[in-house]
């Protein structure tokens, strides 16, 4: 083809390109097995499960043994932490960053209360991590990547607060939301073991539920739970201490519902006592625990909190405000990408 | 305050709860840069609503529904965001502009700086200072009805000198106590002023709330047909009571005419008097139907009690009027029929535009309250027109503001408006008012009793909101109730 420019080499012919051939050498297509296969398509930015399960195929790893878990009636405080952080702001030496706690307490199947902490500050500079206690790769680590860094402060922030709570409270259930694991980012006054130990010492159950895992093969473990009629859970820690190292507790499948999804559960202390607490003090609509949903929404940020803390920066730090651009936008113009 | 946006010739200005401003305040934008102003009227306000805000509100609502909360907000966040929350938008009319001189423009074709411009409340004797607004003889109304200052608020009797106005509002809104205060001062001021007073109520102008006579009491004079308000033939003259027998009597033109040639032939005798009309009807040779059409309205003349033969006991305006330094002459209609009413307004405003015609009287201020109950479909035009020249300056009082015609609202210059929330009402005021509809529509709707919007001359065009004063006179023609408030 000729050009205004002049010609280009018509050897140059991506048609014959066999990308497939190329990658296919570490890691082949294999497009003909997707043939007649159930397909949920993805979304980079939820988490999605099929409403009816994968199906009834199980795993040949799956634990027969199904446990159902009965109200225990007896009164108890649910106490449930979230946290959550954000980047406000960026500046030549470091960034800023704003995290948020909540706290939800229940009580005889009633809310008794909630703690709202934060929004709180933080300014991370290289001189601020020289300054501190962190070690220097870590460090290296937080100030190259916003998202370690955001990970960081809310860990740091989650767990004084679950130290706390578990040194106060006695023979109350401590729901945390994530799996039990011992962090990198976590100091080790109040590391996740620090708060199992004093659980354990104060007749305190800690239950960590996530709401989604990485981990493909529990979906179908899960499988046996989700035909089960009523609240009930299954070990999975052989599979599950398999994968993890730095899990901690007993590692289950959890359902809390008839026909609510299974969820990922970490438990210090007995586990049908502690499930069967939860669901004899706290609200579980929709198959999750209440007061962990309530700690979830008072710890996000909202647009208003957002605008209000870059307006208390702006008036208290004496900064100055500079012009900004989407750098993506101006590179790849206005369609959005 | 700043600025958000301007769409045509609205802006919409962000304010905090802390910005005392309310609608119909003005607010003056100074441009420090281009040293130029521009004076803008709050007409609306509402809070600022975006989708996360409300969001945010609603999950509030509902967590601290579900649990009692506690605070631990080390930087105060907490009341940043309360801050937005109450945060709202006032929208503003721009009015006018101030040119670098100082001078009041009309040039609004500039947009103020949203960076360099400072926001504030413009005071009301600023603002009359920006216009130029000045007189001789103040009418004080009350205050204006700023949230940030209330300041004392006068218009001009010149403003109402040789005008139309009109001072209309839903019922119980203030009308008549502004009415009677305009009336008040208008005497004070050496005016003279009639007033067809609906509801008699008017006659406590002379008397205070104690109970004392009030500081005009000499210059109120009441009238009521039949006592005070009689009039000879010979004084209404033939004209008059051609317009009263053909427009408030319905009397055909043969019967007019069978009448007029009585009135000459009794006039030609020097016997013209009432009874002798009376007498001559029923002896005249003329068809019996006409005699019947005749008859009829000579009972109802003679009925009315606003004739009489003895012109020594009869009322004459110039004799009023002259010998008087301001006067109210009010004519209590409350006790008589319609057909009585149309009468009187048909000889009073005859027997007026003749007088004036001749030269003989002042000019004089009318005050018609429900103007549309007499006063026929015809005459309107002829009172804002004809009578105008003559030199009989009317002010309508009604709360049926579709009962008075197009025709007169384009020739209006003052308007008074108190509240109406009836969307119909409100439509006819915004259609045919000197002021823009968002601005009748937002303000009218929500003003508290007693306060108006004062919208023409008398506040050089630019509305104002005022809060009309307290009474200082009796406060009559209220309705009679048979349910007595227990103490």
């Amino acid at each position: 083809m000729v050009t205004q420019l002049g010609t280009y080499d018509d050897s140059l012919d991506f048609g014959s390109l066999n990308l497939a051939k190329s990658v296919g050498i570490c890691l082949g297509s294999r497009l003909e097995r997707l043939q007649g296969k159930k397909v949920i398509f993805s979304d980079e930015e939820r988490s999605l499960v099929p409403i009816d399960g994968w199906g009834t195929r199980s795993s040949p790893y799956c634990a027969t043994t199904i446990t159902t878990i009965a109200p225990l009636m007896e009164n108890t405080i649910i106490a449930s932490v979230d946290s959550s952080s954000i980047q406000v702001a960026e500046t030549e030496e470091g960034a800023l960053y704003g995290v948020k706690c909540g706290i939800a307490l229940a009580f005889g199947g009633h809310s008794l209360m909630h703690f709202k902490i934060g929004p709180i500050l933080f300014y991370l500079t290289e001189e601020a991590a020289k300054d501190s206690k962190l070690d220097s790769r870590l460090a290296k680590l937080v100030l190259l990547d916003g998202d370690y860094a955001k990970r960081l402060l809310r860990v740091r922030v989650e767990r004084v607060v679950q130290t706390e709570l578990s040194a106060h409270l006695v023979g109350s259930v401590l729901l945390v939301d994530g799996s039990l694991r011992s962090s990198i980012f976590e100091d080790q006054d109040n590391s996740m073991a620090k708060i199992a130990e004093n659980c354990t010492l104060y007749r305190n159950k800690l239950v960590g539920i996530s709401k989604s895992t990485k981990f493909k093969i529990l979906d179908r473990i899960s499988a046996p739970l989700a035909k089960v009629p009523s609240p009930a859970f299954i070990e999975v820690g052989m599979v599950i201490k398999s994968l993890v190292r730095n899990s901690i507790g007993s590692n289950l499948l959890v359902k809390f519902e008839r026909s609510s999804p299974v969820l990922r559960a970490d438990v210090v202390g007995n586990c049908e006592e502690s499930l069967g607490r939860i669901l004899g003090n706290d609200s579980v609509a929709r198959g999750y625990p209440e007061t962990l949903r309530l700690a979830h929404h008072i710890s996000t940020f909202t647009a208003t909190e957002v605008t209000c803390l870059k307006s208390h920066i702006l008036t208290k730090y004496d900064v100055t405000e500079l012009a900004t651009e989407d750098i993506r936008r101006t590179l790849l113009s206005s369609i959005s990408v | 305050m700043q600025i958000l946006s301007k769409t045509g010739n609205e802006l919409a200005l962000l304010a905090l709860k802390s910005d005392l401003a309310s609608k119909g305040d003005y607010l003056l934008i100074e441009d420090e840069k281009s040293k130029r102003k521009m004076i803008v009227q709050v007409f609306d306000e509402e809070y600022l609503s975006s989708q996360a805000l409300l969001e945010d509100i609603v999950k509030d609502e509902v967590v601290n529904a579900s649990s009692n909360e506690n605070l631990h907000d080390p930087l105060n966040i907490g009341i940043l965001s309360r801050m937005i929350r109450d945060a709202r938008i006032f929208k503003a009319k721009i009015r006018a502009a101030v040119n670098q001189y100082g001078k009041l423009s009309s040039d609004i074709t500039w947009l103020p700086s949203r960076v360099d411009s400072r926001v504030r409340l413009l005071g009301i004797s600023e603002l009359c200072g920006f216009l130029g607004r000045s007189g001789v003889l103040p009418i004080p109304v009350g205050k204006s009805a700023s949230k940030g200052s209330e300041e004392d608020f006068e218009i001009y009797a010149e403003d109402l000198d040789g005008r139309l106005n009109i001072i209309t509002g839903k019922k119980e809104s203030g009308k008549s106590h502004l009415s009677k205060m305009l009336v008040k001062t208008l005497i004070k001021h050496g005016a003279f002023v009639v007033v067809f007073d609906l509801n008699n109520e008017y006659s406590g102008l002379a008397w205070n709330k104690d109970g004392s006579p009030s500081d005009v009491q000499k210059k109120i004079m009441i009238l009521e047909p039949g006592k005070g308000l009689r009039f000879s033939l010979r004084y209404c003259g033939k004209a008059a009571i051609s317009d009263m027998l053909k427009n408030a009597l319905d009397m055909p033109a043969a019967s007019l005419r069978e009448f007029f040639r009585i009135w000459d032939w009794l006039e030609n005798k020097q016997s013209l008097g009432i009874d002798a009309i009376g007498n001559a009807i029923n002896t005249w040779n003329i068809n019996e139907l006409v005699r019947d059409a005749l008859v009829s309205r000579y009972h109802v003349i003679q009925a009315s009690g606003l004739f009489a033969d003895n012109e020594e006991a009869c009322f004459q305006f110039e004799n009023a009027i002259n010998h008087n330094n301001g006067l109210a002459i009010i004519i209590n209609m409350g006790r008589v029929g319609p057909t009585v009413r149309r009468m009187i307004v048909e000889i009073v405003l005859s027997k007026l535009v003749d007088l004036l015609e001749q030269g003989k009287i002042h000019p004089i201020f009318l005050f018609a309250e429900e103007a549309h109950l007499y006063i026929r479909d015809t005459y309107w035009e002829d009172i804002i027109t004809r009578m105008r020249h003559f030199g009989i300056y009317t002010t309508f009082i009604t709360n049926q503001p579709d009962a008075i015609g197009d025709g007169v609202y384009r020739q209006v210059d003052n308007i008074f408006l108190f509240n109406f929330t009836n969307d119909s009402d409100l439509d006819k005021i915004s259609r045919v008012s000197l002021a823009d509809n968002d601005t009748i529509r937002s303000i009218v709707r929500t003003l508290p009793q007693r306060y108006c919007l004062a919208i023409g001359k008398v506040v050089c065009d630019l509305p104002i909101v005022i809060k009309v004063a307290q009474s200082e006179v009796l406060t009559l023609g209220e309705t009679k109730k048979f349910f007595k408030k227990s103490a």
